[in-house]
């Protein structure tokens, strides 16, 4: 291993620590431990989703599925992006409005039943998990290649610095860490994309030009219809990132962590503003890749290409910036699994063990104490499982949670908050239908079932790579059908009025009694 | 408060039904005008060194964001609705 590398990588682990341990200090109740107190600024918690939300699958990923595919790769991004307007408009108050700590907490604020809270709970858990192994595994794999330590060494010092943070440093650590994320990736990734375009006089066409003659694709590189050649797997793709993000829970509990709804509108347009900026340096970026290296070298170091942004920075600043770079992604991995790991406790301890076990009765130091050894186990399974799944491509589990997230989450916040005849078990039938759906589609469809090296070889039954355009509707019907085929006496106009006044201003009407 | 707040969702409804309709209209035509007119978007456009597809992507972005600046513009008007609503409910 290189002194540079090493020195990179040890002032990050201090950082993170150092924040760790302030954040600890601050940590003494509930209130503190999943919300920082509802102290952030709304920009602060701004920087902190887009810390949350752009993962090393986003900032390796996308580079290389630009430079690779060109004119397609670039489609993925302005998924992500978009959705971040379904999550404004009619999520993200809402949300502030009638949670406290969870996702349970939402929608138990109409239906208050444990049945109800166990099977958001599980939800939020399973995709919080689910998020997690892949994203664990990329790292393994990432940092033994730029380091050279070996897989299982990699995977378990980030496992174990991701619980170090939640554990200890609870939503105070993990947001400061997204924070700190965001600064250094928007950073670094600029830098990089100024330096690509000094190579190039800073004219843009011949940047062009280059691109055309690095690339396999040559001119066809600029159009459109590298990945998506059939229509229903584009829109069925594009369905599921659009729709994702409004369900996704990491997203979701951050809206706790500012004080009123201006600063959630606020946190909204800021990580908006931060991914789009992010994106369009991405492009640059797999632009620089392929002009710069050539696509061959790219696809024959990795096919995936998911080395393209490493690579390019080794070309343009050598060892150094491939350091410096090598630490960025680092960091933007252990920042987006510290917000899955809290996202998952909270999951866990406040719905799990405080509602359903405890029944509302735990104290405060009793959910506490919970909540962190909830983070200690939660970091411990998934590395275990990150540690058994090395050899196993794990990639499409990312894009299975913004399906399941838009098949079960969603239908069920948005009935809950704006359809006056919803009901309890409209809510359990809708989040069950959007989640097995979604598991069985992708387990007979073509990631899983595939003639050529997958788990199971053989033709898949399903045949669509994307099951978001089947499992999504799948889902909303699901709650809708749960809600007319069940006899529950429908609530009251008053009841009703009064949650709905809740969910949209915050304003409790409830008067005495309660 | 109860009129107050039949305002507010009205008013509400009166931007977000619009807004979300085309939002989709304007996000799902990409993929689909992608699928079914591949020569148009990909021929080039005047003046520019551009296609349509990389126009139409572009604008995506400026969808995004010009839409979240109406919201933002918009809901200076709903919260002051809002503090109304409170001091009615006092």
């Amino acid at each position: 291993m290189n002194l540079t590398y090493f020195l990179f990588f040890i002032c990050i682990i201090i950082c993170t620590l150092i924040i760790t341990h302030w954040a600890a200090k601050y940590t003494k109740t509930t209130y503190q431990y999943y919300t920082a107190a509802g102290s952030l600024t709304g920009i602060q918690n701004g920087m902190a989703i887009a810390g949350d939300f752009i993962s090393a699958a986003s900032f390796l990923g996308i580079v290389g599925a630009i430079a690779i595919n060109g004119y397609d790769g670039f489609l993925y991004s302005i998924g992500f992006l978009v959705s971040y307007l379904i999550l404004l408009f009619f999520i993200a108050e809402p949300v502030h409005h009638l949670g406290k700590y969870s996702l349970g907490d939402v929608i138990c604020a109409r239906f208050p039943n444990r049945k109800v809270r166990m099977i958001m709970a599980l939800g939020a858990f399973i995709i919080s998990i689910l998020y997690m192994i892949p994203q664990l595994v990329a790292s393994g794999l990432l940092i033994r290649l730029l380091l050279d330590i070996d897989y299982s060494t990699s995977v378990i010092i980030i496992g174990s610095l991701m619980t170090i943070y939640v554990v200890f440093g609870g939503m105070y650590a993990t947001s400061w860490v997204q924070i700190v994320k965001t600064v250094l990736l928007m950073s670094g990734t600029f830098l990089l994309s100024l330096i690509v375009f000094s190579r190039f006089n800073w004219e843009i066409t011949e940047l062009f030009e280059q691109v055309k003659q690095g690339s396999v694709l040559g001119k066809q590189f600029f159009l459109p219809g590298q990945i998506f050649g059939n229509p229903l797997e584009a829109v069925s793709l594009q369905l599921a990132l659009i729709l994702g993000t409004a369900g996704l829970p990491h997203i979701l509990i951050r809206f706790y962590t500012v004080r009123n709804v201006v600063e959630v509108r606020r946190s909204v347009i800021t990580a908006s503003w931060i991914i789009g900026v992010f994106y369009v340096i991405t492009l640059v970026l797999g632009l620089g890749a392929v002009a710069l290296i050539g696509g061959e070298n790219l696809i024959a170091v990795d096919a995936t290409g998911n080395l393209a942004a490493p690579l390019l920075a080794k070309e343009l600043g050598g060892d150094f910036l491939l350091a410096f770079i090598s630490a960025i992604a680092f960091t933007t991995i252990v920042a987006v699994i510290a917000g899955l790991v809290i996202s998952a406790t909270t999951a866990f301890s406040h719905d799990i063990y405080h509602h359903i076990i405890k029944k509302g009765r735990a104290t405060e130091k009793e959910q506490l104490r919970a909540a962190q050894w909830t983070a200690l186990g939660v970091g411990i399974t998934a590395t275990l499982f990150a540690l058994g799944l090395k050899n196993i491509n794990v990639t499409f589990l990312v894009s299975l949670t913004f399906i399941v997230a838009a098949s079960s989450n969603l239908p069920v916040l948005l009935f809950t908050i704006y359809w006056k005849r919803f009901n309890q078990t409209g809510a359990v039938i809708g989040m069950m239908s959007g989640l097995i759906v979604s598991l069985i589609l992708l387990l007979f469809g073509p990631h899983i079932m595939n003639p050529d090296g997958g788990w199971i070889a053989r033709e898949p039954l399903f045949p669509l790579y994307n099951p978001g355009i089947i499992a999504i509707p799948i889902g909303f019907l699901g709650a809708i059908f749960g809600t007319m085929l069940s006899r529950q006496p429908l609530e009251s106009d008053k009841a009703f009025k009064q949650f709905s006044i809740r969910a949209q201003t915050g304003i409790d009407t409830r008067r005495d009694g309660s | 408060m109860e009129s107050l707040f039949r305002q507010f969702v009205q008013e509400k409804k009166r931007f977000l039904l619009p807004a979300i309709v085309f939002l989709f209209v304007f996000y799902f035509s990409l993929p689909l005008t992608l699928a079914f007119f591949p020569q148009q978007m990909s021929a080039t456009l005047p003046f520019i060194n551009l296609s349509w597809g990389w126009l139409y992507a572009f604008a995506q972005f400026i969808m995004t964001w010009l839409l979240c600046w109406m919201y933002w513009h918009k809901a200076k008007h709903f919260d002051q609705l809002v503090e109304r609503m409170q001091e009615e409910n006092r």
